[in-house]
């Protein structure tokens, strides 16, 4: 039975895009076939983490609009042959593409992937709600600190009026010694708020940077901590249990509400 | 045009009040407006008091059905409606959905989930919520608020004036507390909330004790 998954956060730049293409990627290492389809209108890149712009011949508002068949607009992948990306267009604005439209496409994908992977817009606007509209799992991103928790929050609220029951949370950009030091929010105090199973922690890496600059996502580079995460995260998709790499400490009352300025 | 009805909270509902010389028509169609604007007063559940023999009887059944449309209880007696209300299952905030259940004996909402950020529960009862209420949540309630969880949103509770409701949470931090009319914002500094507690009105002030649960 194949699967769709959107990729989501509510605040930006958490990571949703860099997740998108690992998840993509470690799956098609699997051997499954993949559809990455990018609903980040206008600003595109979902192609470059994956090394793919200079190929793009359609994009999905020509699909979703009719001018061509979806299999034209596919990107195949160099490297991962069961990967394929439907990129976003470059120019037309978050509404080009309504909910019914990616429903329609999806179920029509559906025939012939394992998984379908919606990289979601931020934020909670139109784009968002096309983007969920699809889904039958969120992966919800967030990072280890307040206002990024908050607006993981909001989104668990929003799937939830949408009827999107199945959520899970990934947390990236861990860096350990700030939790040590109770700088940064750990396991405990994010699971505290979202209470959402967790099927991913992942560390803060300048690897992830390089990567992206290669047009390679982290999950192909051995020996690097993010890349090690990410495969713990596809196996945990295809319902494998992995253990979390590092088991995190318990949360603290107190340093949550001195950060959340309560009582 | 706004002065045309003057609107008063109270305990079991709202009372109307009307301009001096405000044709009855006046009254029906800015009474209208305000409730298709979805203007925060009228919850749905709520009653609405009108001074008995203000209109007459036929004019009165025209405002009973309007407000019947829009789901609150109209009435020219001012006590509390001894009829179960329907208040409680009529309020339909997305955040509680079909969820909410009745149990009309208390009239108490009861929600068997997390209210999360930018999530709003309004009742004119009181509310029990099994599970948190995060930071940014809203509940108002006419009545009580049990919280079987943390507390760390905002919570006004006898929102129409009852000065006897409280609050209650196995970890009550919220960002603000209101009760009636008053309000408790949470210290700057850092107070563990480590039991039950119960926030109520104390010599007009709202106080926090310990609750055993
Ligand atoms: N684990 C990580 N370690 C280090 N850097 C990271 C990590 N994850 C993401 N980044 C960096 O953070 C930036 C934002 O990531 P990304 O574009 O994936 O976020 P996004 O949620 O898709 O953003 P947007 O909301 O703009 O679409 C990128 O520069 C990326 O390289
Ligand atoms: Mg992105």
């Amino acid at each position: 039975m194949s699967q769709i998954l959107v990729i989501t956060s509510g605040k930006g730049g958490v990571g949703k895009t860099t997740t998108t293409a690992n998840i993509g990627v470690g799956l098609a290492m699997r051997g499954h076939k993949v559809a990455l389809i990018d609903t980040d209108t206008g600003l595109r890149n979902l192609d470059l983490l994956l090394g793919l712009e200079n190929r793009i011949l359609y994009d999905l508002v020509d699909v979703t609009s009719g001018r061509v068949a979806y299999k034209k607009a596919l990107v195949r992948h160099k490297k991962f042959e069961n990967l394929y990306l439907l990129p976003t267009s470059q120019v037309k604005d978050k509404s080009a593409v309504n909910p019914e439209q990616l429903v329609t496409l999806c179920a029509e994908m559906k025939k012939e992937f394992d998984f379908i992977i919606i990289d979601c817009p931020a934020g909670i606007e139109q784009g968002f709600k096309t983007a969920i509209a699809a889904a039958d799992t969120a992966i919800v991103v967030t990072m280890p600190e307040i206002s990024a928790v908050r607006d993981a929050d909001k989104i668990i609220g929003e799937l939830g009026r949408a009827d999107k029951e199945n959520v899970k949370l990934i947390v990236n950009r861990i860096r350990p010694q700030m939790v040590e030091k109770g700088d940064m929010l750990d396991m405990g105090d994010i699971d505290e708020i979202l209470s959402v199973a967790c099927i991913g922690q992942v560390p803060d890496d300048e690897n992830v940077v390089v990567a992206t600059n290669r047009g390679e996502p982290v999950i192909t580079m051995n020996g690097s901590t993010a890349g090690q995460a990410y495969k713990n995260i596809v196996a945990r998709i295809c319902g494998e249990n992995v253990p979390f790499l590092k088991p995190q400490k318990e949360g603290f009352f107190a340093r949550l509400k001195k950060l959340f300025g309560l009582l | 045009m706004n002065d045309i009805v003057t609107i008063k909270g109270l305990k079991y509902g709202l009372q109307l009040t009307f301009a001096k010389g405000a044709s009855f028509d006046d009254v029906q169609a800015n009474l209208l407006n305000k409730l298709e604007s979805g203007d925060s007063f009228f919850i749905r559940g709520t009653t609405v008091f009108v001074p008995k023999g203000y209109f007459a009887e036929d004019q009165n059944e025209a405002l009973r059905r309007m407000f019947h449309r829009h789901g609150m209880l109209f009435s020219t007696e001012l006590k509390r409606p001894n009829l179960a209300p329907p208040s409680c299952d009529t309020v339909k905030t997305p955040a509680q959905k079909s969820k909410a259940k009745v149990e009309d004996a208390q009239k108490m909402m009861v929600i068997n989930r997390t209210i999360r950020g930018g999530q709003e529960v309004k009742a004119n009862c009181s509310v029990l919520i099994c599970g948190n209420v995060n930071p940014g949540a809203q509940i108002i309630a006419g009545g009580s608020i049990d919280i079987r969880g943390t507390c760390r949103g905002f919570v006004h509770a006898g929102a129409f004036g009852d000065k006897t409701a409280c609050v209650v949470a196995d970890r009550l931090m919220p960002a603000q507390i209101r009760i009636a009319d008053l309000i408790a914002r949470a210290p700057d500094e850092d107070v563990k909330a480590s039991q039950a507690e119960r926030a109520m009105i104390r010599n007009n002030m709202i106080i926090f004790e310990p609750v055993a649960r």
